[in-house]
């Protein structure tokens, strides 16, 4: 994918340029507001990365003009503060996630795929399928091959966004944000918990996991090669 | 020197003034002595006015009577008579002075000296006599009766002056007495207030000083100047405690960093010893990525401390289902906790509504289960409850294991407390200075008590756009009114650390 990161800190900004162009991706840098703003009108970027404190510049300034452009590019907020404030205005402002500075690559990462890859709002899934996993939306009904999975709540609630984002690595932040809207870090291994629980019902006596631990970055699930 | 402005050299002459006259008390004793002055003397013209005219139209009618009279007399039974009745008069009643004069201006009876110029009212002065008598006022009415014919009627103005004379020098030494009597009562109001005034002001002089344990003694009146004093006082209590608060958190924060940061060098200085062995290299660089999370961790929650503490998240208040937040919490850490062998029960009134903010509020409860699952045995039971009240939402998070020692409980809230027992577990002694922090900014009374065995967490909403659904629905129209309050609300909201004692 090509990323365009607008980001004053050069060493911030080099990290993520290097770390992506690693991961084989395309990745463009702009350290100043309005340049930065030329590009992403200019540069066909599939995703923005953008810092909210530029030199004598919201972040949000670029992301409102980018939208009144009419351009739904995907764009991801990094943030110094303390982070209270910062999702509600960033994500009012017509951005598509957060991520709080410090963070770590493999946080971004998975973030900005599943920006990325995130399926256009006019298309409506009924049905999610992951090898011969298959979720029944509107029946909240789940089957492993012939089996039926009997799933609480909120285990369904996390293996759908695992299989909205199958083959991709959510993380433990990722996930408390979307399955349980917690915008803090518990100190309880909520996630690890609910996690072990969902693979004990969905690989159990199957020989053939799909949901797969990522050490040190997240959890994916994804059909067996 | 001479170029002094009238009004400058007016403020000069009052700036030399004892500084006693300068006083507000000695102001107001002045203010109220000049008001009452001005309201007597008033009153006292009013007196003395109509006194004055009722008396002296007394007397006109009596003259009147009598000229009427004589009058009468005359034309009845002419001269010669009116002169004999006038003798009669001076003779037998000596209350009036008669005189009678023919056309040539002759005395023919009576006792008044002279007869007045003029026909018609006078007021005359007696000479006074060389057989002692003193000299008198009179008021004369004179009239013609025809032919030339005079007559004079007269009364004595004398009792008159006596009573306008009494009238005055009561008025004169009661204002007098009056005058002086609030001035000194003045003088020593604002004596005994610049008195208690200097004791303030050497107290407040004493903690500039640097001596920051100086109080203002009270007298235990509990009247304007003693109250002031304990407001003081207790302001001076507060700004103490944040001033302890203060080092302590700086003291704080650099123990609580120094450890990880060590351990983060040591680990670095494993990873140089260690170059070759990839492996090992990589735990290692692992390890010290986890000690830089804890304590960029540490940096995140103190930041996000001190923005909850300056009270602006208030702005986005909203009305929220409070018991949906408690059923979400307690729901997500059930697993959790019957995972690590801990039996975690909620009982939440549903329908429970409050002003705030949901991810707040949803951090401040999860932060306490936190704690109660990370500090207590495996086998403990813990309860959620959330139930409406008279006096607004009620929430309770109980655990059975060992509790806070009584005289730990009000220290817990602060940054980086940790108990003993704690030491050992993860966790940077913050959690509940955020719950502290929650708690005060949504007006909630936090309480620690003995669950025996165990911990009881009492939350209590304050606030009044807490309630009920139905209450809710009432509510929903006057939003704006509960708004413009929030702003000043926050520092009658009851401390954690008050609530706790």
């Amino acid at each position: 994918m090509r990323v365009l990161v607008i980001e004053d800190d050069a060493e911030t900004a080099a990290y993520v340029v290097d770390r992506l162009k690693a991961g084989g991706h395309g990745a463009d840098h702009s350290a100043e507001g309005r340049d930065g703003l030329r590009l992403a009108l200019t540069g066909g970027y599939e995703a923005l990365v953008v810092d909210r404190m530029l030199p004598g510049f919201d972040g949000l300034v670029i992301v409102k003009a980018l939208r009144e452009a009419g351009r739904q590019t995907p764009v991801l907020f990094l943030t110094a503060r303390g982070g209270i404030d910062d999702r509600v205005e960033g994500l009012d402002a017509g951005g598509d996630d957060y991520l709080t500075k410090p963070f770590a690559f493999s946080e971004l990462m998975a973030r900005l795929n599943a920006l990325v890859r995130r399926p256009p709002l006019s298309q409506v899934q009924t049905t999610l399928r992951v090898a011969d996993l298959e979720m029944d939306l509107l029946g909240r009904k789940v089957r492993r091959g012939a089996r039926e999975i009997d799933l609480q709540p909120r285990e369904f609630r996390l293996l759908e966004h695992l299989m909205r984002n199958a083959d991709q690595v959510v993380t433990r932040t990722m996930l408390l944000e979307h399955v349980w809207d917690f915008h803090f870090d518990p100190k309880t291994k909520i996630v690890e918990t609910q996690i072990s629980r969902l693979r004990s019902k969905v690989d159990r006596g199957v020989e053939r996991a799909l949901i797969h631990t990522i050490r040190g970055a997240g959890y994916v699930i994804r059909a067996p090669s | 020197m001479r170029s002094f402005t009238p009004s400058a050299g007016l403020a000069m002459s009052f700036a030399r003034l004892p500084r006693i006259f300068r006083t507000a008390s000695f102001g107001l004793a002045v203010a109220y002595a000049a008001l009452f002055t001005a309201s007597t003397i008033v009153l006292g013209t009013i007196v003395y006015g109509t006194v004055l005219n009722s008396l002296e139209h007394q007397m006109a009618t009596r003259i009147d009577a009598e000229v009427d009279l004589l009058r009468e007399e005359f034309e009845a039974e002419g001269l010669s008579d009116l002169v004999r009745e006038i003798h009669e008069r001076t003779a037998y009643f000596p209350a009036l002075s008669y005189l009678v004069t023919d056309a040539e201006g002759k005395r023919l009876a009576g006792n008044l000296p002279s007869m007045p110029a003029h026909v018609g009212w006078t007021d005359i002065e007696t000479e006074p006599a060389p057989g002692g008598s003193v000299e008198q006022n009179l008021r004369v009415r004179t009239v013609s009766l025809g032919h030339g014919v005079r007559l004079a009627v007269a009364d004595d103005l004398g009792p008159i002056e006596e009573i306008q004379e009494a009238f005055l020098s009561a008025l004169g030494w009661g204002l007098a007495a009056f005058v002086i009597l609030s001035l000194a009562g003045g003088i020593l109001l604002s004596r005994t207030f610049l008195r208690r005034v200097d004791v303030i002001t050497r107290t407040a002089e004493a903690i500039i000083g640097g001596d920051l344990h100086s109080r203002i003694p009270l007298r235990g009146t509990d009247d304007n100047l003693d109250r002031l004093s304990s407001t003081l006082n207790r302001m001076l209590d507060r700004i103490g405690d944040l001033m302890e608060s203060l080092s302590q958190v700086s003291n704080d924060i650099a123990h609580a960093l120094r450890t990880p940061l060590s351990r983060l060098r040591q680990k670095l200085e494993i990873a140089k010893t260690n170059v070759g062995d990839d492996q090992k290299t990589e735990t290692v660089i692992d390890a010290a990525i986890d000690e830089t999370d804890t304590i960029l961790d540490t940096f995140s929650a103190l930041l996000r401390i001190a923005q909850i503490e300056a009270g602006t998240r208030q702005a986005g208040f909203k009305q929220l289902d409070l018991s949906k937040v408690f059923e979400t919490v307690a729901d997500a850490y059930s697993a959790a906790a019957e995972e690590q062998g801990k039996d975690l029960a909620a009982r939440i009134e549903p329908g429970l509504w409050c002003r705030g903010d949901r991810d707040l509020l949803t951090e401040m409860l999860a932060n306490l289960l936190d704690n109660a699952i990370r500090h207590t045995p495996a086998g403990s039971n813990i309860e959620v409850t959330l139930a409406g009240s008279d006096t607004g939402p009620v929430a309770t998070v109980a655990d059975s294991g060992s509790g806070i020692p009584l005289e730990e409980r009000e220290q817990v809230f602060r940054r980086f407390y940790r108990l003993d027992q704690s030491i050992a577990q993860p966790g940077n002694g913050l959690g509940l200075s955020l719950v502290a922090a929650v708690a005060d900014l949504h007006e909630i009374e936090l309480c620690l008590e003995d669950n025996a065995p165990g911990l009881l967490i009492r939350m209590q909403f304050r606030n009044a756009a807490c309630g009920k659904e139905a209450a809710h629905a009432a509510r929903t129209d006057s939003h704006s009114k509960h708004r413009s309050s929030f702003g000043g609300l926050k520092s009658s909201a009851a401390t954690p650390q008050a609530a706790g004692r």
